[in-house]
């Protein structure tokens, strides 16, 4: 009697897990092909956008791009001349080097022939470190401005930044970042077109590994060398460019990312600036706002720009990619237990009741479902609670819609955008597609899964080392000697 | 359930391959089109560049002769192309659109049910900056779509007739309406033509109408408000429109602005008025206002003090030098009170201090002597 009852339990749970697979990927595709009807709306009006006059107009609102940056050396400087030659009207550009150990404003110093300048750095936002210097390139004052601090975080680096910002617009730029020439443009344009209501704006990513970069310009797109690196390229796509621009056409996006999102920076000082206390700072900012305007009862909107881009560096091993993940996923544990009373909330409108339930349900929690049915379902089979061919169907079919939404994800690039000009990248994205469920997944789920128990054991959060291979640089003039023949 | 399971993955591996040969095929016709579409818009643009060397003198015929097809490939290139001539090449440009139908079309397309297809029409309209259109993107700026409403308001910025100065306000005194600062923009470029209008909205009800208004005579340099922006400074009961009023003053230039700004720095103003005003004295370049803005240099309010060092560095040596007189006293302050040359320096002092290194850069002197200092 017992043994049935068991595998009675074992046949359910293995039915609610299949379930909840199906659940999750229709989820991602509903949203995903929401970002294709966005994408498609977004290149109907680019003839109308108004970018050029955005860019010749004496009133666009300047931009003060902020640049945390903690042992960057090999990546800074195609960075950083990448962020002041940006197509922009008036903008200028804040590193804070959080007291680097290498040789990041050695660097700086050196490309921008920096000079120190005795800024009085104001305190809008707490900051828990201690300014050591502030510096200006010397030939250009108003456009770069280099601060030095004891290391504090990034959260305590970007409200540094925050602070010595004299811009009424902050873009927080992660340093291994390479910005598209019309990025700033475009995550910016929003509030020139919507000013009363428009809080932030998030920029999209994509990874940088593999591609040509000449004089600090994303010129020729690759897919990395790498299968690791590639899986990601794929997740990215997925994820972020198509599951954000979904959130945002629904009104619920909660995640802008730290490596490239632009906010109202009087807003951000009203809130406090960036939190100390989450390792996912860029999404509690953004989860913060809501709070803030929701409980207000303002009118204001939270969107995603789905093009041009910021293009960062992927972790290219497995030590580096679990730390990040870890992170990633410790970030949504605290956010969410920080701002628990919003979720399932009618006060905060589709944030509470529809965009924090999904993170609960689908972000938080599917890494723990994943584990559980590598374990649940073998042990089904083995207590006979399951056969064999409901064993093998079931993966293919969970995996294979999985697939599904990926393929779907790449489709929707190759209408809208498509950035990977080369059939072989388009070749390895697919393959990337499929062997994402093999191994990636599930190794990704134990890290997840300890990411937020360190989270709920409160403990004490360690930044790991991000080993830059910085990109494959090569400088302007010798591009132009060697490009044709280099590519195909 | 093995049987669902078994058509939900035939159904899954179906949809999975129909995918990826979708994928496949999106790229070859995008790649056909593309070729098709160089190749189509080659002789047009050839013809397009010539018509622009010769100043639109030679080629308009040709041009105007051109395939539909032909000219639909190549005309986001004729249309970047109108935006970078001038004077009768220009001119020439446009006649052609003109002669081709595509104003007339456009005009047509401003009353189309396509929302993309009005905000297209009236983009087109725009670029070639067609008088005639006035009238018909004046009746978009009520348009139900906010985003038809804003091509609408850049075209007739392009266009440049102060004849719909009145119409975009009035436009403004709606709901969701255009933003403040492309309504701004568009204002600025219907030129001293539209300042009397202008000027007369400064009594508008609305706050945003007034704020918008200042910001336009401000950019034009419209002197001859003075009187009514200063007055705007004083009495207006928004903060947002008198924070306006004093940057726009600082932006007009004359001697008469200095009295309503100084004034506006009084302490029982509010921070933000009295950071705009010392900004705004800067942009002067009124030496007489020194005295107040060194005053201001001991304000608790970070933006303040801030808004006049910078201001005072503007102002030329005499700034400068006043900036150098508060350094000079902290210091001597410093040694009278025993605490030596390396004291944390006062507020007003560090203020003055992260001036004067930006002065000195600018200057081209080594500032590490300032800073040092």
């Amino acid at each position: 009697m017992s043994v049935e009852v068991v595998r009675q339990i074992l046949y359910a749970a293995d039915s609610a897990i299949f379930a909840y697979f199906i659940a999750l990927n229709s989820s991602y595709l509903v949203l995903i092909v929401l970002a294709g009807f966005e994408f498609g709306r977004h290149l109907r009006r680019s003839s109308f956008a108004g970018a050029d006059d955005m860019f010749r107009s004496p009133l666009t609102l300047p931009v003060t791009v902020i640049v945390p940056a903690h042992n960057e050396g090999p990546g800074i400087v195609p960075s950083v001349q990448a962020m002041t030659s940006l197509r922009y009207p008036r903008y200028e550009v804040v590193v804070v080097d959080d007291g680097s150990s290498d040789d990041t404003f050695e660097q700086l110093r050196e490309h921008f022939d920096l000079v120190e300048v005795p800024r009085v750095v104001p305190g809008e936002v707490p900051y828990t470190s201690q300014v050591l210097s502030v510096h200006v390139a010397r030939a250009n004052p108003e456009t770069l401005t280099v601060v030095r601090k004891t290391n504090g975080g990034k959260s305590d680096a970007l409200n540094v930044g925050i602070n010595l910002a004299r811009h009424p617009l902050v873009c927080m730029v992660d340093a291994d970042s390479v910005l598209d020439p019309d990025a700033l443009l475009s995550v910016a344009k929003p509030f020139g077109d919507d000013p009363l209501r428009v809080a932030a704006c998030g920029g999209v990513v994509r990874i940088a590994n593999g591609c040509k970069v000449v004089g600090g310009r994303v010129v020729d797109v690759r897919m990395p060398r790498r299968w690791l690196v590639r899986v990601q390229v794929v997740e990215y796509l997925r994820a972020f460019l198509m599951g954000r621009t979904g959130w945002s056409r629904l009104g619920g996006l909660v995640v802008i990312s730290g490596a490239f999102g632009v906010f109202r920076r009087d807003l951000v000082v009203k809130i406090g600036g960036m939190a100390h206390d989450t390792v996912g700072e860029d999404a509690e900012l953004v989860v913060r706002l809501h709070h803030y305007l929701r409980e207000r009862g303002e009118d204001y909107r939270v969107i995603f720009a789905a093009e041009p881009v910021s293009w960062s560096e992927a972790p290219s091993s497995l030590r580096v990619l679990g730390r990040q993940r870890r992170r990633w996923h410790r970030g949504i544990a605290e956010i969410l237990s920080k701002h628990r009373r919003m979720v399932l909330n009618p006060r905060y409108g589709r944030i509470g009741l529809l965009a924090l339930p999904y993170y609960v349900a689908f972000e938080l929690l599917a890494p723990f479902i994943e584990l559980a049915a590598l374990v649940l379902v073998p042990l089904g089979l083995w207590a006979d609670a399951i056969n064999l061919d409901f064993a093998w169907r079931f993966a293919l079919v969970a995996y294979g819609y999985g697939l599904l939404v990926t393929l779907v994800s790449l489709f929707i690039e190759e209408i809208s955008f498509h950035r990977y000009p080369r059939w072989t990248d388009l070749l390895r994205g697919v393959v990337a597609a499929i062997i994402e469920n093999f191994g990636y997944r599930q190794i990704l789920a134990v890290w997840q899964v300890a990411g937020a128990a360190h989270a709920w054991r409160g403990r004490p959060a360690v930044w790991g080392v991000m080993q830059r291979q910085g990109f494959e640089t090569i400088p302007a003039d010798a591009d132009a000697l060697a490009g044709a023949g280099s590519r195909v | 359930m093995l049987r669902i399971f078994a058509i939900t993955i035939a159904v899954l591996t179906a949809i999975v391959a129909v995918t990826a040969l979708a994928i496949v095929v999106v790229r070859i016709l995008r790649q056909i089109r593309r070729r098709r579409r160089e190749t189509l818009a080659a002789g047009p643009r050839r013809a397009l560049l010539a018509f622009a060397a010769d100043n639109g003198e030679e080629g308009s015929f040709g041009l105007v002769a051109i395939p539909e097809d032909a000219w639909k490939a190549a005309e986001p290139g004729a249309l970047g192309l109108l935006g970078k001539l001038r004077g009768e090449a220009h001119l020439a440009l446009v006649s052609v659109f003109l002669r081709r139908g595509i104003a007339r079309r456009a005009l047509g397309d401003l009353r189309s049910r396509s929302r993309v297809r009005r905000a297209r029409a009236a983009q087109v309209l725009g670029d070639l900056e067609l008088r005639q259109a006035v009238p018909e993107l004046c009746r978009l700026l009520t348009d139900r779509h906010a985003e038809v409403r804003v091509v609408a308001v850049r075209a007739l910025g392009r266009i440049g007739d102060p004849v719909a100065a009145w119409r975009l306000i009035a436009s403004l005194d709606q709901p969701d309406p255009v933003p403040s600062l492309l309504a701004t923009h568009t204002l600025v470029q219907f030129g001293p033509e539209a300042e009397v209008t202008l000027s007369a909205a400064l009594d508008h009800p609305e706050a945003r109408v007034r704020a918008v208004c200042l910001e336009a005579l401000g950019l034009l340099g419209a002197t001859g408000a003075l009187d009514r922006v200063a007055r705007v400074l004083r009495e207006d009961a928004m903060l947002d429109v008198r924070v306006a009023a004093a940057t726009n003053l600082g932006r007009l230039g004359t001697r008469g602005a200095v009295e309503p700004l100084t004034q506006a720095l009084t302490a029982t103003r509010p921070t933000a008025l009295r950071a705009a005003a010392a900004r705004a004295l800067g942009d002067l370049g009124a030496p007489s206002a020194v005295e107040a803005l060194v005053a201001l240099l001991h304000d608790e309010h970070y933006r303040v003090a801030h808004e006049a060092a910078h201001a005072l560095r503007r102002l030329g040596p005499r700034g400068r030098r006043a900036l150098q007189d508060v350094l000079d006293v902290d210091r001597a302050d410093a040694l009278d009170r025993g605490a030596g040359a390396h004291a944390q320096p006062s507020s007003a002092a560090a203020h003055a201090r992260e001036a004067l290194a930006l002065a000195a850069i600018a200057a081209e002197t080594p500032a590490d002597l300032v800073a040092a200092g």
